[in-house]
């Protein structure tokens, strides 16, 4: 029992979310308190994680009288809870990380006008579920447990992009994630009850076993896989499956349409990274490695023509979850390694983009590129702060996302023979700089349309300037962050 | 030395320092972003002289070394020093931006920014010449785009923002190549186990293509060695890569001009001799032969084009993609006899020098004639030189200098690298027959010059522009002078340059053609 231990943080978020649902009830419009509820209640939970973290470092330490045990890759590894539930590096860090962008979410929600006459408890409490089914999505190591976390997320998700009930494209953006998400997890379900036909167990260490026996690989197994992947990627939204994405963020709540962009992203890639750990050996390279040539390519391209600022970030989060695909497919400890690095870094850059749309939105009311139209002249620090995180997601030294793509590069060209998934990644970069630099564009090469003073929300800032400094120190002193990561994979 | 100053950070990092307190600096106090701008330029320039002082041209050894672990899980270090082939680079550098940010002083819109990006853009510019960490090579290459981007797209010409997004389009093309390409060196440096750590110090790993132990054979080789070749080509305008260079010269203010033509296109045949010649010699020979093609090319074509210009901005530009040429060619020479090897590599980095201090003056004399007449159409001027005799006794210096005029700086290099092509040869390729169709880029250079002194200086005075016409300013007068010194000095006395590079050519020869 003392298991549960290791599930603290999962518990514990679910109590604090149906704590807050029904404390809504008794003291309706109480958005405030509830917000700090919400943060200390991620906060313990983040905690909670960075103790594993550090109890990993020292050698020999335990937690809470559970020994960790070491596995031959070096992963730091807790038996897996009830069989379900893995407990190691690879889990911890993308928890880490999602716990981190909800937190920050929750920053971005403060101020946002829309909210003003909205019940803020159940939003609260809603991301707080969310959270949970993410947390458990990453640690699965049980197919049918994966479903019901990504249920978990997913429903809570489109309640949250449905969340300004007096607009319309909010509701049809939530209608549209809705549909979608259905459909999306019928093909998931199609694809284990295959995975269960072969294995007779919907556990993920039969696939293990399997790829690791040395048998040629099974175009029929290769099939169901390509379905799990399928349900999957809609959650991602990989192309083909991403038509949903631009509407949806385009109508929700900017702070949801943050959210949509980095933490279910971050989750999904965990788990992802865990299931097709063996891709070589099960024969289905090629199609991943298309998946996500794909994916980049019809982002970039499709980021290109658009004139809002939330759409355009739809379809770059959509790119950018390529260039982690690309780690993936590049595989080896270096592929591993390159995923976490980019996805660090893509959680903290996406987020300051957003704040920086947020800061200008809350005030014009107007998610136009037009918003950001002359900031050089009125807050160059805050101008220059959004070129440095546009650069930064162009993949221009020295700066965070740099780094994450001079890792993805390494483990592409370090790993695999796939030389031509490197150009393509390259290729997508240079695309990539035209629609971030149509931002940049605006600020400094047009007269400004608003001439109000900028107002800079505590909140909003705060998050940019995190943002701003973990993707210059992520750039300039990158070791501290390479070695994290090999640290956590022990290779 | 006796003392271990950083003396190369402080270098590169100073004109940041400046740019910075810019940035901090109220928005409307222009006159101390000019004074903040032309003080740290100037610090820059004297700690380049100081250095100069110092620098021990007989060596090829790196010097006022510095090397700081970086990022040890990639074995990469914080890597500066300079030598022979370098160092003048970075004295033209320094001594050009000093120039450039004098020639700014008449910038009155939001000149707050413009210094800011201007400093930032010397500091890009001199990290790039002193880096010896292939990795931070790379990053000071992708640092001097975005300041280029602001220059030519908040202050340049009407088309700007086309100019500016093309620019770095194009320049960030060739450089994810130049990553790709970095990488792979990387990876066929060692394997990685202790004692035979992989690594992008560019001095080690020339050190392993000499003695074969880099892995990398074959159409892998040739691939990393066209990424790599397709980053610089692009910078330096090699044809088919220079369509960007007209027009982003044509769109750019003047100083910034001055910089583009005079440092940056050197950016490319730098890393050329830097990066392809000593770590990938195979790759290199083999390529030899279309770099001559491409190199008459340039010279033939780009002196074509600029022939059929109408604006005298356009021509001068065009004049760089011919005059880039040259450099190309003495490159080419490098597994010829050994005199002919020697003297065409010395005429590429003397071309570098050369063509950066004559064109950056003709820029800045086209420049003159705009201020003042907004246009730049040669043929909306003649006799100018009645009314300012100053003036077209600089541009006709200039231009005579440019177009190889014996006695000035650039015949000397131009020669150089014609001879030095001329005895170039490898495995059988005809060079000559390349080098004698490229003295027709001579010929046609000569034409367009006189041509355009011809239409602009003689004849009748355009009584249009009555009174519009002073003779040059103060100002105008101590931007040009040095550079006019520069061009008749070095054309007497080529030696100044050449003796900082001597031995380290002959190194880099040898290790070519070793």
């Amino acid at each position: 029992m003392n298991q549960l231990v290791l599930l603290a943080p999962e518990i514990f978020l679910s109590v604090c979310a149906l704590g807050i649902l029904l404390g809504e009830a008794f003291f309706p419009n109480k958005s405030k308190q509830w917000f700090l509820f919400g943060l200390v209640a991620l906060g313990l939970a983040g905690l909670h994680q960075g103790a594993f973290f550090f109890s990993h470092a020292i050698p020999g330490a335990s937690f809470f009288g559970i020994q960790p045990t070491l596995l031959n890759e070096g992963w730091v590894q807790y038996a897996p809870v009830f069989g379900m539930v893995a407990v190691d590096s690879l889990a911890l860090f993308f928890k880490f990380i999602t716990v981190v962008g909800v937190v920050m979410v929750l920053w971005l929600s403060m101020d946002y006008p829309e909210f003003k006459e909205r019940p803020m408890g159940t939003y609260v409490s809603l991301l707080l579920l969310a959270t949970v089914g993410m947390l458990f999505l990453v640690g699965s190591v049980d197919l049918l447990l994966a479903v019901i976390a990504l249920e978990l997320l997913s429903i809570s998700s489109f309640i949250l992009s449905g969340f300004v009930i007096e607009r319309k494209s909010s509701i049809e953006g939530a209608i549209k994630l809705f549909l979608v998400g259905t459909f999306s997890t019928g093909i998931l379900l199609f694809g284990i009850s295959y995975f269960y036909g072969y294995f007779g167990s919907t556990s993920m260490d039969a696939l293990f076993a399997y790829s690791s026996s040395g048998q040629t690989a099974d175009l029929g197994l290769s099939v169901v896989l390509v379905f799990i992947i399928a349900g999957l990627g809609f959650k991602l939204a990989m192309v083909p499956f991403h038509m949903w994405a631009p509407d949806t963020y385009e109508g929700a709540p900017t702070p949801v349409a943050a959210f949509l962009s980095v933490a279910p992203k971050a989750a999904a890639l965990g788990f992802l990274i865990r299931l097709l750990a063996n891709h070589v050996s099960l024969g289905i390279t090629p199609i991943l490695a298309l998946l996500a040539a794909l994916t980049m390519t019809v982002g970039n391209l499709g980021a290109l023509k658009q004139n809002n600022i939330k759409r355009m970030l739809a379809y770059s989060s959509i790119a950018q979850v390529g260039y982690i695909l690309v780690a993936i497919v590049a595989g080896g400890s270096l592929g591993t390694q390159a995923a976490m690095v980019y996805m660090f870094v893509y959680l903290f850059m996406n987020l300051g983009l957003f704040s920086g749309l947020l800061i200008l939105s809350n005030q014009n009311g107007s998610d136009d590129l037009s918003t950001f139209a002359g900031l050089a002249s009125r807050s160059m620090g805050f101008a220059l702060g959004l070129v440095i995180l546009a650069l930064s997601m162009i993949g221009i030294p020295p700066l965070g996302g740099f780094v994450g793509k001079f890792a993805i590069f390494s483990a592409v060209i370090g790993n695999s023979h796939l030389l031509w998934l490197g150009v393509v990644t390259a290729i997508n970069s240079v695309i990539s700089f035209y629609y971030y630099f149509k931002i940049v564009q605006q600020m400094f090469f047009r007269e400004p349309v608003h001439t109000a003073r900028v107002q800079l929300s505590p909140a909003l800032m705060s998050c940019l300037v995190l943002a701003l400094g973990i993707t210059l120190v992520a750039g300039l002193l990158p070791n501290q962050l390479l070695g994290w990561v090999r640290n956590i994979l022990g290779s | 030395m006796a003392v271990n100053l950083p003396l190369l950070s402080l270098l590169t990092f100073l004109p940041l320092i400046g740019g910075l307190i810019i940035m901090f600096s109220d928005k409307e106090n222009r006159a101390f972003h000019k004074n903040i701008a032309t003080a740290f330029a100037l610090f820059t320039f004297v700690l380049s002289l100081g250095l100069l002082t110092k620098f021990d041209a007989s060596t090829h050894l790196p010097q006022f070394v510095e090397r700081y672990q970086w990022i040890s899980s990639f074995n990469i270090d914080y890597y500066m020093a300079v030598d022979g082939l370098s160092f003048p680079l970075v004295l033209l550098t320094t001594f050009l931006s000093l120039i450039s940010v004098v020639a700014s002083f008449g910038i009155e819109k939001r000149t707050k920014e413009y210094f800011f990006w201007f400093m930032m853009l010397e500091t890009g510019m001199l990290g790039l010449f002193v880096a010896l960490d292939f990795f931070l090579f790379y990053v000071f290459w992708e640092i001097t785009l975005v300041p280029m981007y602001f220059l030519i797209g908040v202050w340049g010409g009407p088309k700007r923002e086309y100019a500016a997004v093309k620019f770095f389009l194009f320049t960030l093309f060739g450089s994810v190549f130049m990553l790709l390409s970095m990488i792979a060196l990387y990876f066929a440096s060692g394997s990685g186990l202790p004692g035979n750590e992989r690594t992008l110090d560019l001095i080690r790993l020339s050190e392993l293509a000499h003695n074969g132990q880099l892995q990398l054979v074959g159409t892998a080789a040739m691939l990393v060695f066209l990424g790599l070749y397709l980053a610089f080509a692009i910078k330096v305008p090699a044809f088919p890569f220079h369509t960007w260079l007209p027009l982003a010269h044509v769109e750019a203010p003047t100083a910034v001009s001055v910089i583009l033509a005079g440092v940056l296109l050197k950016m490319g045949t730098y890393g050329i001799l830097r990066v392809c010649y000593p770590i990938m010699p195979e790759q290199t020979k083999l390529f030899l032969p279309i770099l001559v093609v491409i190199a008459c090319i340039n010279i033939v074509y780009g002196a074509f084009c600029a022939m059929a210009q109408k604006d005298m901005k356009r021509m001068v530009a065009y004049s760089s993609v011919n005059h880039m040429g040259y450099c190309l060619l003495g490159m080419a020479a490098v597994m010829g006899n050994s005199n002919a090897a020697h003297a065409g590599l010395s005429g590429a980095v003397l071309q570098m020098v050369t063509h950066g201090i004559i064109t950056g003056s003709l820029f800045l004399l086209v420049g003159v004639i705009y201020d003042r007449a907004h246009t730049r159409e040669i043929d909306a001027f003649g006799g100018l030189a009645t009314k300012m005799p100053i003036f077209a006794g600089f541009m006709i210096m200039q231009c005579m200098a440019s177009l190889g005029l014996p006695g000035l700086a650039g015949f000397i290099s131009e020669f150089l690298c014609f001879l030095g092509g001329f005895g170039g040869s490898f495995g059988g390729f005809n060079f000559k027959i390349w080098v004698s169709i490229s003295v027709i880029g001579i010929v046609v250079t000569a034409a367009f010059f006189l041509r355009m002194l011809k239409l602009v200086l003689m004849g009748e005075f355009n009584a249009k522009w009555e009174g519009h016409m002073p003779d040059l300013t103060t100002r105008e007068l101590v931007t040009i002078v040095p550079l006019a010194v520069f061009t008749l000095v070095l054309g007497i006395y080529p030696a100044l340059v050449l003796r900082l590079m001597d031995t380290t050519l002959a190194q880099l020869i040898k290790l070519v053609a070793g």
